[in-house]
């Protein structure tokens, strides 16, 4: 029997992964009470009485099916955040066009701009040229880690501001070639 | 009035300036901010679009307030504009608005709960009372029956509502549009929303 000697490892902590960044999150709020909101109203979801006397379950969070067929992500069921606009636990419906892109631009709060291309026909010459389109979409932070590239499905839905009539419904990540992941097509 | 709620005079989302092609249209009209303050009771009746009513409050003195957690709504009077989320001018003019934070007279909720559960709200003035009470348990006559009803009737007041009642002021917010319907009502803040309430409201001062 060979007697392994095991070195001692120091427990390295691995510092928490969160982002410190408050940036007007109002979910910040949620995560300890000394935590410094920025936002100036208090953020819940209308259609849930938090102060029943009887309290069915700590946090109760309302949240909704969108219909045709589009599941409604693990973390809009479980999260903390309080979107109105969010298609699973605000205040939407999604009717009318279901469109997909790709992701153009993360930069604004909670909304993201979608590239669409085509091909236009010019009969003249019988040729296609390209061109796009881009549309702003209302973002849920339902959907974590969208990236530039990724492709996105939205539908339509209510006027959300001067140029959003979108909200983000489905998220795939982008995929990099040369990944072992297996591409269902 | 010249205000209007077109969004033909903005740039579009591509940024291009549009050429005006028509004049404004009445159907895309706004009308001036309510701006409701505190005060003798003063309605306006607006004629508007369909020939529907919209009544605009001037002033507004009082209003129908729920306490959620014990599911019933009293008329009140309403003391005064303590926070407003969007701007600090509202509270020290005093502006009734959906959204603002406004103390509201206590003494119907402390009444309704005193029938009920025949017991003293405020802590200061439970303590203060627990001597009276036990002399001048029949300060209204009960029959043995109602009585027994209300020592049964169990009730929990949450501690930072409790304190409140000492006073005479509850912190409420309102959930009408006063400048719409005419009616300044709402709920008596309760629980996480009241903490984060009284927090900003501290922070002002």
């Amino acid at each position: 029997m060979i007697g392994f000697l095991c070195p001692a490892w120091s427990l390295v902590t691995k510092l928490a992964d969160s982002e410190y960044t408050t940036d007007g999150d109002p979910d910040f709020e949620s995560v300890s009470h000394l935590a410094i909101s920025t936002e100036r109203s208090f953020q819940k979801q209308d259609a849930v009485f938090l102060n029943a006397k009887s309290v069915s379950k700590k946090n109760a969070r309302w949240h909704k099916d969108i219909g045709l067929g589009f599941k409604t992500p693990a973390e809009a069921i479980s999260g903390t955040y309080i979107d109105k606009k969010c298609p699973f636990t605000g205040n939407v419906s999604i009717r009318g066009r279901i469109l997909s892109g790709v992701v153009k631009s993360t930069k604004m709060k909670r909304t993201i701009i979608v590239r669409r291309e085509y091909l236009h026909y010019i009969t003249k010459y019988q040729r296609y040229e390209k061109r796009h389109k881009n549309i702003a979409a209302h973002l849920s932070p339902a959907f974590i880690g969208v990236e530039v590239g990724d492709i996105v499905t939205v539908g339509q839905c209510r006027p959300l501001s001067k140029t959003i009539r979108f909200n983000v419904i489905k998220h795939q990540k982008k995929q990099v070639k040369g990944s072992k992941r297996f591409q269902k097509f | 009035m010249g205000i209007s709620r077109d969004s033909r005079h903005k740039r579009s989302h591509t940024g291009a300036k549009r050429a005006q092609y028509r004049k404004k249209r009445k159907f895309e009209l706004g009308r001036q901010a309510a701006g409701t303050k505190l005060g003798a009771k003063r309605i306006h009746e607006v004629r508007v679009r369909g020939g529907n009513k919209k009544y605009r409050a001037m002033r507004l003195e009082a209003g129908t307030y729920s306490w959620g957690s014990e599911s019933i709504s009293r008329a009140t009077r309403i003391v005064s504009v303590v926070y407003n989320a969007s701007n600090n001018e509202l509270v020290r003019t005093n502006t009734l608005v959906k959204g603002a934070i406004v103390q509201i007279d206590a003494t119907p909720f402390r009444q309704w709960y005193e029938n009920r559960y025949a017991q003293v709200l405020g802590k200061k003035k439970r303590q203060a009372a627990e001597d009276e009470a036990k002399a001048a348990e029949g300060d209204k006559p009960r029959s043995k029956r109602a009585l027994a009803k209300c020592l049964a009737r169990k009730s929990t007041v949450e501690s930072a509502v409790d304190d409140q009642f000492v006073s005479g002021r509850l912190y409420a917010i309102v959930t009408s549009r006063p400048g719409q319907s005419g009616r300044c009502d709402g709920y008596i803040l309760e629980g996480k929303e009241l903490d984060f309430y009284l927090r900003k409201i501290r922070s002002k001062k």
